[in-house]
């Protein structure tokens, strides 16, 4: 298994650190946050160790948000929670502050003191088509179906790998983290 | 806008649903449903993405520019309410998408959102996820506020939550998820 022991959530999957543990298989745990947005806030991590989403899996991928899925419904079900929020922060100017993929499911209520919500930016008809063009470029590479073949299959989204120099680039920033 | 409609309208509308049978409950949803409306092509949308299960488009209101939200097909209110396989399907769409951000329009990185209920933030009855392309200083400020917990109080929600969970692990074989898989889960052989 890939860890790294320097990283707090490493630590955490290996007991290192102790924790509230709420759901674990071979390859997810998720743990209670002992200081969370709200009470029963949990983190859903990889076991291996993947800085940002590009880099873990697809099959991990699937399976920590069908983990963060069931612990939502239990935040519902258990907790008395009015709704449920799963953030993720992937990189420093999102808000990621521990270079471990980590999705957190929040339960919520009214008034809480949780804010998610952003001021809507205006754009004008040229910035949306530049990014719309941009941004196409990349997603027709997603999975789609080869409709002319006898056997219809689908593609699954590609695996992603970053370059040396991307990988350092977003290490060398979560390295900058107190 | 919704239009307005006296209380005798709104009694006979609420006795129409319930005596709806389930088929035809999923289908007056549906016609309410403005993102299922723009799943249809019955209403205008800036698409990036789309195959048989999901789709992606530009948010109307981004919180920058690229703001994308990725829909299921088929109408859901909530998460929880989505079969694990649709689940993990969305998802590895959502990182492709995310990946996009990074490669395709330079963003520094990705928010992913989804806000099950009205006091999390959902604002429309169709299950999506903000994904939102993020940089320094782009004056999005997010807050979750840190509140400690005694270590009693942990332990007792952290026990209600195994209870709850109880049984109720994701399906083992997602591991397994491959091309033929999902073309299965597509209903496509």
């Amino acid at each position: 298994m890939a860890t790294r022991e320097s990283c707090l959530v490493c630590q955490i999957v290996g007991n290192q650190i102790p924790s509230k543990k709420v759901y674990e298989d071979e390859l997810v745990m998720a743990v209670l946050d002992v200081n969370g947005a709200n009470p029963g806030h949990c983190f859903v991590m990889p076991k291996n160790h993947y800085p940002i989403i590009e880099q873990v899996p697809d099959i991990e991928i699937g399976r920590l948000f069908q983990v963060s899925n069931k612990i939502s419904s239990a935040i519902f079900e258990s907790l008395g929670a009015q709704g449920t929020n799963i953030f993720v922060a992937n990189g420093i100017p999102a808000g990621q502050t521990v270079a471990h993929f980590t999705i957190n499911v929040i339960p919520r209520k009214e008034n809480d003191g949780i804010n998610l919500q952003w001021q809507p930016k205006q754009l004008s008809e040229e910035e949306m088509s530049t990014v719309e063009l941009r941004l196409k470029e990349h997603t027709k590479n997603i999975g789609y179906f080869e409709k002319e073949e006898k056997k219809a299959r689908v593609k699954a989204p590609k695996p992603v790998i970053l370059s040396e120099e991307e990988e350092e680039y977003f290490t060398k920033q979560m390295r900058r983290l107190p | 806008m919704a239009e307005q409609i006296s209380p005798e309208q709104l009694k006979a509308l609420q006795e129409k649903i319930k005596q709806m049978s389930p088929e035809e409950l999923k289908e007056f949803q549906k016609k309410q449903c403005i993102f299922c409306q723009i799943v249809a092509g019955k209403v205008q949308s800036r698409k990036v993405y789309e195959d048989e299960k999901v789709i992606a488009l530009f948010d109307i209101s981004p919180a920058n520019p690229g703001h994308l939200l990725l829909l299921t097909k088929e109408h859901y209110s909530i998460m929880p309410q989505i079969p694990d396989d649709d689940v993990a399907y969305a998802f590895m769409v959502v990182k492709s998408l995310s990946n996009s951000m990074l490669r395709g329009i330079d963003a520094q990185g990705t928010n992913i959102i989804v806000a099950n209920g009205i006091a999390a933030g959902q604002r429309a009855q169709h299950f999506m996820v903000h994904i939102i392309p993020r940089k320094d200083n782009d004056g999005i400020n997010f807050v979750l506020p840190q509140k400690a917990m005694e270590q009693k109080e942990i332990e007792a929600i952290g026990n209600k939550l195994v209870a709850a969970l109880g049984g109720e692990e994701p399906k083992r074989d997602s591991k397994d998820i491959n091309l033929d898989d999902i073309s299965k889960m597509l209903g496509v052989k």
